[in-house]
């Protein structure tokens, strides 16, 4: 579970009781106390399984930690080993490419499943259900599924051959053929889900729009250049910021498909974070990954925050 | 939330028979689509039923169906034991983020006591640290605990939900102050108020959020990965992910593939208003 921020928030409402009457002291230690009680799990949680290990991550980052506890404090010394690591940089390569071949081609499709739907008159329910579906998925059997549709003897090839081509090396060829079938496979998984909002973004724009660009004599096409898409600008962004978060955090399907290879061609960041952490148990380097994938989504994340905000107070 | 469907002015929508043509081939062109997502599905169920040795997809249709695959994972090897993992990692996550992160929410939407503003800023904050950044130290303090190979190790730390927190606080805030007063007035403690009085009035979020805790933790495979790496606390996600890569035959990997997809299928046909609804109200990622 990643972003909250909805395009579409509930319009604020005025709190319940604007001034609360003064209460006597005692009411209100009872108030506190009952507060404090009640979020107590809450607190014990968040702190060992949230804080700690947010600080614990910039902390381990500087240090060179094994496996039986021991420590030494390296300051920055794992950010500049980062720098000059040709691993590291190969996968923020792979991570940007797959990003830039993974989110417009999620846009384009949950957009295109949306605008048919909303044109859709009947069998809605029905058809958003069967897009939706694959969404319920998870990555692994969404990876398992498109292993077996891209292998050698998989649907696909089995059709390119009786055409006389093939087989193609969909998951372990050229890096950008490894990067595009991850791509599908995420699309396929995912695009349910940004679809569903671009499809209530696409319901609340009011019919009288459409109709006075009809009345002008628009065709459907620069109708949705003009004015449906410009209108849906907020709800892209909002489903652009998301998908891009998704994209740099891709690892399950590559874990399943391809293992990072072939020869890293497909070693994402998050592979490379679990690798180090997980294959090496160079923890206190595999930390430092983890900040700078912080980084990344922090940036990200401001991004959004500043652009509802700015439409907000308008 | 019902949509009433109106329809709408368009381009030569007052010649009906252009009309009709057009939502013809609009279904037409959905009807591909949905080939495209749901094809791969039937392809999995076939697959699993498909006999062992008979000749089957891509190449051919199978002769006949049988359950056979799906009855031999279940007695073979560790399947039902990992089924159970997974089922007790997203139950258990469900009833205790939904308790916790209603009590909670109750005390940061209705109480005042020292630190509140603090606390609520620091648990939205932590909303934008991906899980992926905090891997490692996470790991760290479970196996500190002993809780690695434990499911308790592996459901302890995902626990911890800023979205529901932050989703329920909302409707919490937004409840009229008439009804506490009332509650009070009934002699009401502040426990029988929580469990009378607010639970059942944020059902409808309880019910979103459960499904979307328990699709995200059925589904999840990297805290799993890294934290249960024996069968005894191996879920679903992993031991397919196991299965997919050592050289187990097709049918069973694609039975095991089906019968885990089985569950977010009947939550998704039992719920679909749900899930549909929450997305496009609140954004709710799962």
């Amino acid at each position: 579970m990643s972003v909250s921020t909805s395009p579409r928030t509930a319009p604020a409402r005025k709190p319940a009781a604007a001034v609360p009457p003064p209460k006597p002291r005692q009411a209100r230690r009872r108030e506190a106390l009952a507060g404090i009680l009640f979020i107590l799990p809450t607190l014990v949680i968040f702190g060992l399984f949230k804080f700690l290990p947010i600080l614990g991550a910039g902390a381990m980052s500087m240090t060179e930690y094994s496996l039986n506890g021991d420590f030494e404090f390296l300051g920055a010394d794992n950010y500049t080993r980062l720098a000059a690591d040709p691993n590291f940089w190969q996968s923020l390569r792979v991570t940007f490419l797959y990003v830039v071949i993974f989110v417009p081609f999620i846009i384009a499709v949950s957009l295109a499943g949306a605008v048919l739907l909303d044109k859709l008159v009947r069998f809605t329910g029905a058809f958003r259900a069967l897009l939706f579906i694959p969404y319920l998925s998870s990555f692994v059997m969404a990876g398992i599924i498109w292993t077996w549709i891209f292998s050698t003897d998989g649907p696909l090839n089995a059709a390119l051959g009786g055409l006389g081509l093939g087989p193609v090396p969909f998951t372990s060829g050229p890096q950008l053929m490894v990067l595009v079938s991850l791509a599908v496979v995420s699309v396929w998984k995912g695009f349910g889900y940004s679809m569903l909002i671009f499809l209530a973004g696409l319901k609340a724009q009011p019919a009288e729009v459409h109709e006075a660009a009809r009345i002008d004599g628009a065709g459907a096409w620069k109708s949705f250049w003009y004015v449906t898409l410009p209108l849906l600008k907020p709800v892209l962004f909002f489903v652009l910021v998301i998908e891009t978060i998704v994209g740099f955090q891709v690892f399950d399907t590559i874990y399943v498909m391809t293992g990072g290879g072939p020869a890293r061609a497909s070693h994402s960041l998050i592979y490379f974070l679990f690798d180090e952490g997980f294959k090496f148990f160079d923890f206190g380097y595999a930390s430092a990954i983890g900040v700078v994938l912080f980084v990344i989504v922090l940036i990200l994340s401001l991004i959004q925050q500043r652009f509802f905000e700015g439409k907000d107070s308008k | 939330m019902t949509v009433i469907q109106v329809p709408r002015l368009r381009r030569g929508s007052n010649r009906p028979g252009n009309e009709k043509r057009r939502q013809r081939t609009l279904v037409l062109v959905l009807a591909v689509i949905s080939l495209f997502t749901v094809a791969p599905l039937i392809a999995v169920a076939v697959l699993a039923l498909s006999p062992e040795d008979a000749p089957t997809l891509p190449y051919a249709l199978p002769p006949s169906l049988t359950l056979d695959n799906i009855i031999r994972i279940f007695n073979v090897g560790e399947f039902p034991l990992w089924l159970w993992n997974s089922f007790l990692y997203s139950a258990v996550s469900v009833v205790v983020v939904l308790l916790t992160a209603s009590m909670a929410a109750y005390a940061l939407a209705r109480k005042r006591f020292p630190g509140r503003n603090a606390l609520l800023w620091a648990i939205i904050a932590t909303m934008m640290v991906p899980v992926q950044a905090t891997l490692i130290p996470t790991f760290i303090l479970i196996s500190k605990m002993g809780g690695v190979n434990t499911l308790w190790g592996l459901i302890l730390p995902t626990l911890a939900n800023a979205q529901a927190i932050f989703l329920i606080r909302q409707f919490v805030r937004d409840m009229p102050e008439e009804l506490f007063d009332a509650a009070r007035i009934d002699g009401a403690g502040e426990w029988r108020t929580f469990w009378q009085v607010v639970l059942p009035l944020i059902r409808p979020v309880l019910a979103t959020l459960a499904i979307f805790v328990f699709l995200w933790h059925w589904n999840d495979l990297l805290w799993p990965l890294v934290v249960g790496q024996s069968d005894a606390a191996r879920t679903l996600t992993v031991g397919l992910a196991t299965l997919n890569t050592e050289t187990a035959s097709t049918s069973n990997v694609m039975a095991a593939t089906l019968v885990s997809f089985i569950p977010c299928l009947v939550i998704f046909a039992v719920l679909q208003k749900h899930i549909v609804a929450s997305i496009t109200h609140s954004g709710v990622k799962g």
